[in-house]
């Protein structure tokens, strides 16, 4: 499917379903709108612009015609998937390993395990940041991070 | 007489050691970002906004401000050494900055830059001081009607300038209404789109939304392609222009100084479209246009000194009519309204502190920036040589960290995170995210003052045509749109937006 056939479906969809939302919040009249009028005149004016991108690349062929898969040829897709799920990880496990454990692996990972970096690098890069990152938030801002289970 | 007062509480705010110590903080990691491709000055302003959680609202907006033109500056570095825009706003310097580098002069090419940038980050200020006043009285005469036609131009003006497609910018901006009506609704106090999540009820932040769009998705983008950096070669020397580099240069700064202060004001403009239009102009006026793209030193002054006059210009809109004119602006608003202080007409009466005190950084600002830009050049080009590879996971880990301590809060990680992977899927399939976060910023005021105007005229929309400043701002809204139906101008348009981007 086309880039910007799939898109365009996708915000079509997003705007029926702000619409629909919106009714459940009650529009309200024109006397008195009510909380969902912004969202319902919003949602309305997604599905007006995606059906104008889906009828651009229908009946006229303009936009963004690429295949979908055209769209990861020639770079290297797997980086940003591993990085986003490594993200993911992190913050899931934040509270329960806490800041400083949690930061170190995450950063450590991705300098040695994701960019290949030298062992050297990649722990003591992470270390001095942390070092950085600790008495700015916890000494300077008495901002209270996670310490997890390990309690540091 | 009211020029001078205004200027001596200005600068009696700004000169307090810790207001000038933040100037520096702001204009010097302004720079340095602005060096540093692959992080600009939204993302930046984005990742430090919990910083200013807790330190004054002025001394917090004197940085931030500092960060957006410190920007300006940090830009041309890259641009002229290694061809490589730090940033957008940069992009049309590389066409004759790198040629002169590559000529043996990127001295002169740097002096201009930061001679040049100062100039016009002064007559910018200048600018925002003798304007914003009268603006502000205007202004009080705005009531909701006005405010809604004016923030529907803002859109109008923004998507019309969007890079790629129209309808996808006015998509976005549509998206940003939705984001901008999660939480509660203040005036029945119902939760809107929250799922039964608490830390949604107090809406999206700005935060996440924009740290995600920007700081997320740009780490996203760039990891998966090979970062190129080249290894410098270039010798610098004789920073300070000579007589012959000055007259040339002279008229092409003050052009645009003024070009860049007016496009600045405009909504949706900015320090890019100010140095494109500037970059267009010089060449169009210059008796030998045949120079430029091959190290004519006007190609070099006029954007430089267009996108520092066009970032103070910005901060009019905002000061005075509290409405962002981009999305630098946006984030500006996001961290006032932090601080619980709502900028806008009042806001010269009610802190005149903080918005003379802010006007005054600039002067102070711009002149730290060229004490900063032309000794510490080596500094910068060192900077450079650091790898992606480092640089990307310290990114990230301010990213998590500044979005979490916040509010303490996982779901505003999750959200980032959310944002980042949407935005990184919006840039691949060409929709732009600015439009996006200004319409969320905007979003609460838009929706305010339009509910307020209907119960006002009892739900006529008639109300927004019968006063005449909604009615200008609805008529101007409207022939720009249906100027892009009409298909001589549509044409040229996408003629326009075809030559820069095949000259970037």
């Amino acid at each position: 499917m086309k880039a910007d056939r799939l898109s365009g479906f996708c915000w079509l969809a997003l705007g029926i379903a702000s619409i629909y939302g919106s009714i459940g919040l009650g529009v309200g009249s024109m006397q008195e709108p009510g909380s969902g009028f912004m969202a319902c005149l919003a949602g309305g004016f997604i599905c007006l612009m995606a059906l104008v991108i889906l009828g651009q690349s229908f009946l006229r062929g303009v936009g963004f015609q690429a295949p979908l898969l055209a769209l990861w040829e020639g770079v290297n897709w797997r980086k940003p998937l591993t990085i986003g799920l490594l993200i993911l990880c992190y913050i899931l496990a934040l509270e329960t390993i806490g800041f400083l454990i949690g930061s170190f692996v995450l950063m450590a990972v991705l300098m040695k395990a994701v960019e290949g970096l030298s062992w050297k690098n990649s722990l003591l890069i992470p270390a001095l940041t942390l070092a950085g990152a600790y008495g700015l938030f916890n000494i300077l801002l008495k901002v209270n991070l996670p310490k997890g289970i390990f309690g540091i | 007489m009211d020029f001078f007062g205004n200027m001596i509480t200005g600068f009696s705010v700004t000169l307090q050691p810790l207001n000038l110590t933040f100037c520096f903080l702001g204009v010097f990691i302004g720079t340095l970002i602005g060096v540093l491709p692959g992080i600009g000055p939204v993302g930046t302003m984005a990742i430090l906004l919990p910083v200013t959680y807790g330190i004054p609202p002025t001394t917090a907006i004197i940085m931030l401000a500092g960060i957006y033109y410190g920007a300006q500056y940090g830009g041309s570095t890259t641009s002229i050494l290694v061809n490589i825009p730090g940033e957008a706003a940069s992009v049309i310097t590389t066409l004759d900055g790198y040629q002169m580098a590559l000529q043996g002069r990127a001295g002169p090419a740097l002096g201009i830059a930061a001679f040049g940038s100062f100039i016009a980050g002064t007559i910018g200020v200048i600018g925002l001081q003798l304007l914003a006043p009268p603006l502000v009285a205007l202004a009080l005469r705005f009531g909701p009607p006005e405010y809604f036609t004016l923030m529907l131009l803002g859109f109008v003006i923004l998507t019309y300038l969007a890079q790629k497609s129209m309808a996808k910018a006015l998509l976005m901006a549509g998206v940003g209404i939705l984001l901008g009506s999660i939480g509660l609704d203040m005036i029945t106090g119902l939760p809107r789109f929250t799922f039964g999540t608490p830390e949604l009820l107090d809406g999206v932040g700005i935060a996440p939304l924009a740290m995600g769009l920007f700081g997320i998705s740009e780490i996203l983008l760039n990891v998966e392609m090979k970062v190129k950096q080249e290894i410098l070669t270039t010798k610098v020397k004789g920073i300070m222009p000579s007589r012959q580099d000055w007259a040339e240069s002279i008229w092409p700064i003050l052009r645009g100084s003024v070009a860049g202060f007016f496009l600045g004001i405009l909504p949706g403009g900015g320090a890019v479209l100010a140095s494109f239009v500037s970059y267009a102009v010089e060449k169009r006026l210059s008796k030998s246009p045949e120079k430029f793209g091959k190290g004519a030193i006007a190609g070099v002054a006029a954007p430089e000194s267009a996108n520092n006059s066009a970032a103070q210009g910005a901060f009019i809109p905002l000061l005075t009519l509290g409405i962002p004119a981009n999305v630098v602006m946006a984030i500006l608003l996001g961290a006032l309204m932090i601080h619980n202080i709502i900028p806008g007409p009042m806001m010269v009466k009610e802190h005149p502190d903080l918005f003379w005190g802010v006007i005054a950084s600039m002067y102070v600002g711009n002149f730290m920036l060229l004490v900063l830009n032309l000794p510490l050049i080596g500094l910068w080009v060192q900077l450079l040589r650091v790898p992606y590879a480092i640089l990307f996971p310290l990114i990230l880990f301010i990213c998590l960290v500044g979005c979490y301590v916040i509010n303490n809060s996982v779901v505003d990680m999750l959200l980032m995170l959310f944002f980042g992977v949407a935005g990184y899927l919006m840039r691949k399939f060409q929709y732009e995210p600015a439009p996006l976060v200004l319409a969320y910023v905007l979003s609460p005021m838009l929706e305010n003052a339009l509910r307020q105007s209907l119960i006002l005229s009892g739900g006529s929309f008639g109300i927004f045509v019968t006063r005449p400043i909604s009615a200008g701002c609805l008529l101007m809204a409207a022939v720009v749109l249906i100027s892009t139906l009409l298909p001589m101008i549509r044409k040229k348009r996408e003629k326009i937006l075809a030559e820069a981007e095949e000259e970037i």
